[in-house]
C-alpha cells in the first residue's frame, strides 16, 4: 500500500466548531459561494460521466453535453461485456481475501511493535516505514521471475494475495499507532486473570480495536480494488484472472468500446467504492488515530 | 535463572508475534532487493541463462537509454508542479472546509470522495472529459471562445492534464490539513484578533507556523508518491494514443512524445516489454535510492513515527 | 544479544535463499518427445479480436480437430505481444503451446532468445520444403539469421482505400498514382466545417492508425540496416524524403494541431466507427482485411482499392506496397511440441485450410498452392492486394534482435517532426540511428 492512503479519515468526522451568530456578511456570502463552486466543480466530472454513459453510440463522438436519448440500457450492457462478470468476481476475491489475510497477519505484528519492549524495535518500525514507502516497481522484476519460473503461478492472482498473508506495512503502521493509545491497565488486568499474551490480545484488545480494524480493512480493501500494476504484471497473460482495473483498461485499449459504454463501466467500478465508503463512514467516527503526523 | 527464562520466553513470544512479518520482509523485500542488485550486473532476457555483464547495464541506462532522462525530467516537473499545487490546493480546501459552518459535512465528503475513485477509472474518465475533440471541457471552452488545449494528446498539456486529475483527488491532503488546522488553539486566534490582526496576518503568523510540520510532511510524502506514479500516466497514454498494440504496432511509452514517462513505467518497459532484466533492475535501484532518501528525511523529522510519540 | 542473533539468522536465511533461487533461472523445459497420436490438450494463442476473425479461426481449428480427433485445442484470442512474451518466459500450465502474432519484427527476438522452437527439424520430419511452399518475401520475415522459428500464417498487404462516392462528388475518376496526384486529391476531397472538418481527404498524421512512418516509407523502397546490422535511416535518402513529404502534406491538409483535434474524434480502428467507414475520411491507408470489414459492416458507400501512391520520381514502381503478415510458432517451453506441430502444419500448409481462412478474414493466402487455388475468392479488392503482394518492389520491415524497438525510435522522429518540435530533421535522424544501434547492441 502506498503512502497515498495516509489519510486520517477520522478528521472528516471531527466536530465542527460551534456556530456563531449568522451574519449575512460579505465574508459569509463569499465563503459559501466559493464552497458551493468548489463542491460543484468536484462533482462535475461525475455528472459528465453519468450523462455520457447514457448517450447513444452515435452521440458519444459528438461534442454534445446533454444526451438526446436516454439509453439506460447502457448501464446493463456493460454487465454483458464479455469478461465483466469475471473481472468483478476476481476483484472481489482479491479484495476480500487480501483484506482478511492482511488483518489476521498484521494485527499481531502491530501489537508486538506497540506493546512489547525488545531490542531492535525501533529498527523494526523503521523497516516497516521503509517498506511502506517503497514503490512496488523496485522489487517487481525478481519477484516476477520467482513467481513465473519457480512457482508457475503467473496468470493467477495468487502472487498478489499470498504476500498479504505476511502482513502489510501500512496496515501494521496504522494499527500500531492505534494500539499505542490503549492503556496498559486493560491488558494487565487480563494477564492477572491468567491470560497469556496471545489470548489477551485476542479477547481484550481486538474488541477494543474495532474502529481501527475497520479502518484498516477498508483501506486494504480499496487498495486491492484499485490495484492496476499488480494485476498487469501477474494476471495479464490469462484473461480469466483479470481484475476490473486491468480489464477496463485492456478492453478500452483493444477494441469495440465506445466512450458511452466505457463511461458506464467507469461508473460501475467507481460506485461500489463510493457506496462502501458511505456506509463505512460510521466505522471511522470513533477515530483512527492520526498517523503520527504531528510527530 | 528465573529472570533468564522469563526473558527467553518473552523473546520467543515476540518472535512468534512478529513471525509473519519477519518472513514476509525477508521473502518479499530483502530477497528481491538483493536479487535486484544482483541482476543489475547481469545480462538476462528471462529465458536463456544469465551472464555476467559488469557495469554495461548501468552505462546503458544512464547514457544510452532514450527514456531515462525524460522520465527523470518528468519526475522533477511533477515534483515541482504537481506536489506543490496539491499541497497548496489541499491546504486551501482544508481552510475552506474548516471555515464553512453550514453543510460542512457534505462539503467534506464531496471533496474527499474523488480521492477514493479507482485510478484506472478516474484516469479514463478524465481522458474522456479532456478529449480534445469530443470532450465536455473543450466543448465548453470552445463555446466560450477560449483556446482548446490538446490535453492528453499534446506533450505540453499532458502533464498539466495529469495534474488536474491529481487535484481532483486531493482529498487525502485536504483531510490531513483539516485535522491540523483544527488543532490550532482558538486562544491564539482570539488573542491576535484582540491585538487587531487581520485575517491574512492571522494566517501568516499563527496558522502557518503551527501547521508547518504538516506542510513539510505533505511535501515529502508527495515526493514519495511521485516516485510511485505509475497507473495514471500509463493509462492516460494508452487511452489517448488509441494504439492497440496488437495489430503489429508497439505500445508507445510516454505518449505523447515521452511527456508522460515516469521511472516506474521504465521498469515495466525494460523488464516486461524489452526483456532487458538487468537494465530494469538498474532503474529499480535508482527508484529505491530516491524513495529511501526521502523516507529517511521523513523519519528524521518525525521521530514520533518510529518511536513512541 | 540473542535478539540480534535471530535478526541475523533471518537475514542469513534470506540471503541463502536468494543465492539458491538465483541459480535456478534457466529457461527451456520444453521437449518434442510427445506422441502426436496420443490424446492431448494444447493451447493456441492468437491476436485476432474482431468477431468475424475470431469466428473464422475457430472454424479453422474445428476442422483441424475433426482431422485429428485426439488433439484438443483451447483457443485464446486478443493476445498482444507483451502477454505473449511474458507467457513464453513464464512457462507453466497457463503458457501456450502454439502462438501467433501480428508483429513480424518480433521474429528476431523470438528466434534469437529461443522462446520459439526451431521449426527446421519439424519441416524435415514432415517432408515440407519451405522454399517451394511459401512465397519468398514471407520466408524472409519469418526467420532471423538463418534460424527458422516461425512460419507465415496468411499475409497482409497495405494499399489505398478510397470512397468512390466521394470521388465522384468532387470529380475524381481514377485513384491517384503519384504522391502529387494524391495530395491534390486529398485537398479536393476535404470539406471544412467550422474550424474542423466534415470530411477529411486523408489523415496524414503518424498516429492515424495505419498511416505510420514504416508504412509510408516503404513506398520509397528503404533500407533500414546495412550489412553489419547498423541503422541506415540517417544515410538512406528515403527516410528524409518521406518525413519531408509528410510534413508538407500535413501543412497542406490543415496543420498538425487541427488534424490532431480531428483525429481525437475518430472511433476505434477495428470497431464500427472506423473513420473511413463513417465517412470521416475519404481515403485511408489500410490492410487487405479492411475490405472484409467494410463488406461485413455493409457500408452504404461504394469503395475502391488501389496500391498506395508512389513518389513522383519512382512512378514506374507503382503497384508496390508494405507487406506484413501473421506469424505462427511453437513455444519452446511446451512439452507437447509434436502435437503443436500438427496444428501449425495444418494451419500454414493445408491448402483448403489456408484458402478458407483467407476467404473469411479477407487476408492474403500465404502458400503458393493457395494463391493458385480455384477456391480462393477473388474479388477486385483481393486481386489488387495479391498484385501488391507479388510486386517485386514491395517490401517489409526487417527483423531485429530487439523486436520492434527500432520502429518506435523511427516513429518518434516522425512524431517530433510532424508536430514541429524537431526542427532539424537530419539531426533527428542521426540521433535516432545512433539510438537504434545502441539499443540493438544492448539487446545482443
Amino acid at each position: 500500500m502506498t503512502v497515498g492512503e495516509l489519510t486520517p479519515v477520522s478528521a472528516l468526522m471531527t466536530d465542527v466548531p460551534p456556530r456563531q451568530v449568522r451574519r449575512l456578511s460579505a465574508e459569509w456570502v463569499a465563503l459559501h459561494t466559493v464552497a458551493i463552486s468548489v463542491g460543484l466543480l468536484f462533482l462535475l466530472p461525475f455528472v459528465f460521466i453519468s450523462l455520457t454513459s447514457l448517450m447513444s453510440d452515435e452521440q458519444t463522438l459528438t461534442r454534445d453535453l446533454w444526451p438526446r436519448t436516454w439509453e439506460w440500457h447502457n448501464l446493463l450492457d456493460v454487465w454483458k461485456t464479455p469478461g465483466f462478470l469475471t473481472w468483478w468476481r476476481n476483484t472481489l476475491v482479491y479484495a476480500v481475501a487480501g483484506t482478511v489475510l492482511t488483518l489476521v497477519s498484521s494485527f499481531p505484528v502491530a501489537y508486538a511493535l506497540a506493546r512489547f519492549r525488545f531490542r531492535g524495535r525501533n529498527l523494526a518500525m523503521g523497516v516497516v516505514i521503509a517498506t511502506m514507502m517503497l514503490p512496488p516497481q523496485v522489487v517487481i522484476v525478481p519477484m516476477y521471475l520467482v513467481w513465473a519460473k519457480q512457482l508457475h503461478l503467473t496468470g493467477t492472482l495468487w502472487p498478489l494475495i499470498i504476500p498479504l498473508a505476511f502482513g502489510d506495512a501500512f496496515s501494521i503502521f496504522l494499527l500500531r499507532q492505534f494500539l499505542l493509545t490503549i492503556p496498559g491497565e486493560y491488558i494487565d488486568a487480563a494477564k492477572v486473570d491468567g491470560c497469556g499474551d496471545f489470548r489477551a490480545m485476542l479477547y481484550v484488545v481486538v474488541p477494543m480495536a474495532k474502529p481501527a480494524i475497520a479502518a484498516v480493512a477498508l483501506f486494504q480493501f480499496f487498495y486491492c480494488w484499485n490495484d492496476y500494476f499488480g494485476p498487469q504484471i501477474y494476471a495479464s497473460e490469462n484473461p480469466g484472472a483479470w481484475t476490473l482495473s486491468y480489464g477496463l483498461e485492456s478492453f478500452k485499449s483493444a477494441h469495440h468500446t465506445d466512450w458511452n459504454l466505457t463511461m458506464a463501466a467507469t461508473l460501475m467500478i467507481m460506485a461500489p467504492v463510493i457506496i462502501v465508503f458511505f456506509f463505512a463512514q460510521r466505522a471511522f467516527i470513533e477515530g483512527v488515530t492520526l498517523t503520527g503526523v504531528k510527530g | 535463572m528465573a529472570a533468564d527464562t522469563y526473558r527467553r520466553r518473552e523473546r520467543v513470544r515476540t518472535l512468534l508475534f512478529l513471525s509473519p512479518w519477519l518472513l514476509g520482509t525477508g521473502l518479499f523485500f530483502l530477497y528481491p532487493l538483493a536479487s535486484t542488485v544482483y541482476f543489475s550486473f547481469m545480462k538476462y532476457d528471462g529465458f536463456s541463462a544469465p551472464t555476467y555483464d559488469g557495469l554495461d547495464n548501468w552505462v546503458y541506462v544512464f547514457r544510452d537509454y532514450a527514456f531515462f532522462w525524460p522520465a527523470l525530467r518528468n519526475t522533477l516537473w511533477l515534483v515541482l508542479v504537481m506536489v506543490t499545487l496539491r499541497v497548496i490546493f489541499g491546504l486551501s480546501l482544508g481552510l475552506l472546509v474548516t471555515k464553512v459552518k453550514t453543510g460542512a459535512g457534505l462539503l467534506r465528503t464531496v471533496l474527499y470522495i474523488p480521492f477514493l475513485a479507482p485510478p484506472v477509472a478516474a484516469t479514463m474518465a478524465f481522458a474522456f472529459l479532456l478529449n480534445p475533440g469530443t470532450g465536455p471541457v473543450n466543448s465548453i471552452l470552445g463555446k466560450l471562445g477560449l483556446p482548446e488545449p490538446g490535453w492528453f494528446n499534446d506533450p505540453t498539456w499532458s502533464k498539466p492534464a495529469l495534474t488536474l486529475l491529481a487535484l481532483w483527488g486531493v482529498g487525502d491532503v485536504m483531510v490531513i490539513f483539516m485535522a491540523a488546522l483544527l488543532d490550532v488553539s482558538k486562544e491564539q486566534y482570539e488573542a491576535a484578533s484582540l491585538d487587531g490582526a487581520g485575517a491574512w496576518s492571522r494566517f501568516r503568523f499563527i496558522t502557518l507556523p503551527n501547521i508547518r510540520p504538516i506542510v513539510v510532511f505533505s511535501v515529502v510524502t508527495g515526493v514519495i508518491q511521485t516516485m510511485q506514479y505509475y497507473t495514471q500516466p500509463i493509462v492516460a497514454g494508452k487511452v489517448a494514443s488509441g494504439v492497440i498494440g496488437g495489430s503489429g504496432q508497439q505500445f508507445e511509452p510516454g505518449y505523447p512524445e515521452k511527456s508522460t514517462l515516469t521511472l516506474p513505467q521504465l521498469v515495466y518497459n525494460l523488464g516486461f516489454q524489452r526483456f532487458d532484466t538487468g537494465s530494469a533492475c538498474v532503474i529499480a535501484l535508482v527508484l529505491f535510492a530516491i524513495s529511501m532518501a526521502f523516507t529517511a528525511l521523513i523519519m528524521r523529522r518525525n521521530a514520533g513515527l518510529v518511536g513512541e510519540p | 544479544m540473542a535478539r540480534r542473533h535471530r535478526m541475523h539468522s533471518t537475514l542469513a536465511v534470506a540471503v541463502a535463499a536468494a543465492t539458491a533461487l538465483a541459480g535456478c533461472t534457466g529457461g527451456g523445459g520444453g521437449s518434442a518427445k510427445d506422441d502426436p497420436t496420443a490424446d492431448v490438450n494444447i493451447t493456441f494463442w492468437h491476436g485476432w479480436s474482431a468477431e468475424s476473425e475470431v469466428a473464422a479461426i475457430q472454424q479453422n481449428v474445428d476442422a483441424f480437430e475433426k482431422e485429428h480427433p485426439n488433439i484438443h485445442v483451447k483457443i485464446v484470442g486478443n493476445i498482444t505481444d507483451d502477454k505473449i512474451n511474458q507467457a513464453l518466459r513464464a512457462g507453466g500450465s497457463n503458457a501456450p503451446d502454439v502462438v501467433s502474432s501480428f508483429t513480424t519484427d518480433n521474429v528476431g527476438q523470438f528466434c534469437r532468445s529461443n522462446v520459439f522452437a526451431d521449426l527446421a527439424p519439424f519441416l524435415e520430419k514432415s517432408g515440407i520444403d519451405a522454399e517451394s511452399t511459401f512465397p519468398k518475401p514471407l520466408l524472409e520475415y519469418t526467420q532471423f539469421e538463418g534460424d527458422r522459428c516461425t512460419l507465415p500464417l496468411l499475409s497482409d498487404a497495405y494499399g489505398l482505400y478510397y470512397n468512390k462516392d466521394a470521388f465522384a462528388e468532387v470529380g475524381i475518376t481514377e485513384p491517384p498514382k503519384t504522391l502529387s496526384e494524391f495530395e491534390a486529391d486529398a485537398v479536393k476531397l476535404t470539406k471544412a466545417k467550422g474550424d474542423s472538418f466534415e470530411r477529411l481527404g486523408f489523415m496524414p498524421n503518424f498516429h492515424g492508425y495505419e498511416s505510420t512512418a514504416s508504412h509510408y516509407v516503404s513506398q520509397w523502397g528503404p533500407t533500414y540496416f546495412d550489412a553489419e546490422g547498423k541503422s541506415t535511416i540517417a544515410t538512406d535518402p528515403a527516410f528524409k524524403a518521406m518525413f519531408d513529404w509528410q510534413k508538407a502534406f500535413v501543412e497542406k491538409m490543415g496543420g498538425y494541431a487541427k488534424l490532431e483535434k480531428y483525429r481525437s474524434t475518430f472511433g476505434d480502428e477495428f470497431g464500427p466507427k472506423n473513420p473511413f467507414m463513417t465517412g470521416q475520411v475519404a481515403m485511408a491507408m489500410d490492410g487487405e482485411w479492411r475490405a472484409g470489414m467494410l463488406d461485413d459492416a455493409g457500408v452504404k458507400f461504394d469503395y475502391g482499392v488501389a496500391p498506395f501512391p508512389v513518389p513522383d520520381d519512382q512512378a514506374d514502381t507503382y503497384g508496390k506496397g508494405y507487406l506484413s503478415g501473421t506469424i505462427i510458432g511453437i513455444a519452446n517451453t511446451s512439452s507437447k511440441q509434436n502435437a503443436a506441430w500438427e496444428l501449425v502444419k495444418y494451419l500454414t500448409t493445408d491448402t483448403a485450410a489456408v484458402v478458407s481462412f483467407a476467404n473469411v478474414i479477407h487476408n492474403i493466402p500465404s502458400t503458393n498452392a493457395a494463391l493458385e487455388s480455384p477456391d480462393l475468392k477473388t474479388d477486385d479488392a483481393v486481386k489488387t492486394f495479391i498484385g501488391i503482394a507479388q510486386h517485386p518492389d514491395s517490401n517489409t520491415t526487417p527483423a531485429s534482435p530487439n523486436g520492434g524497438a527500432y520502429q518506435l525510435t523511427v516513429q518518434d522522429v516522425g512524431y517530433a517532426y510532424e508536430s514541429g518540435k524537431l526542427k532539424d530533421l537530419q539531426k533527428g535522424l542521426d540521433a535516432a540511428a545512433k539510438q537504434i544501434d545502441t539499443d540493438i547492441a544492448q539487446a545482443k
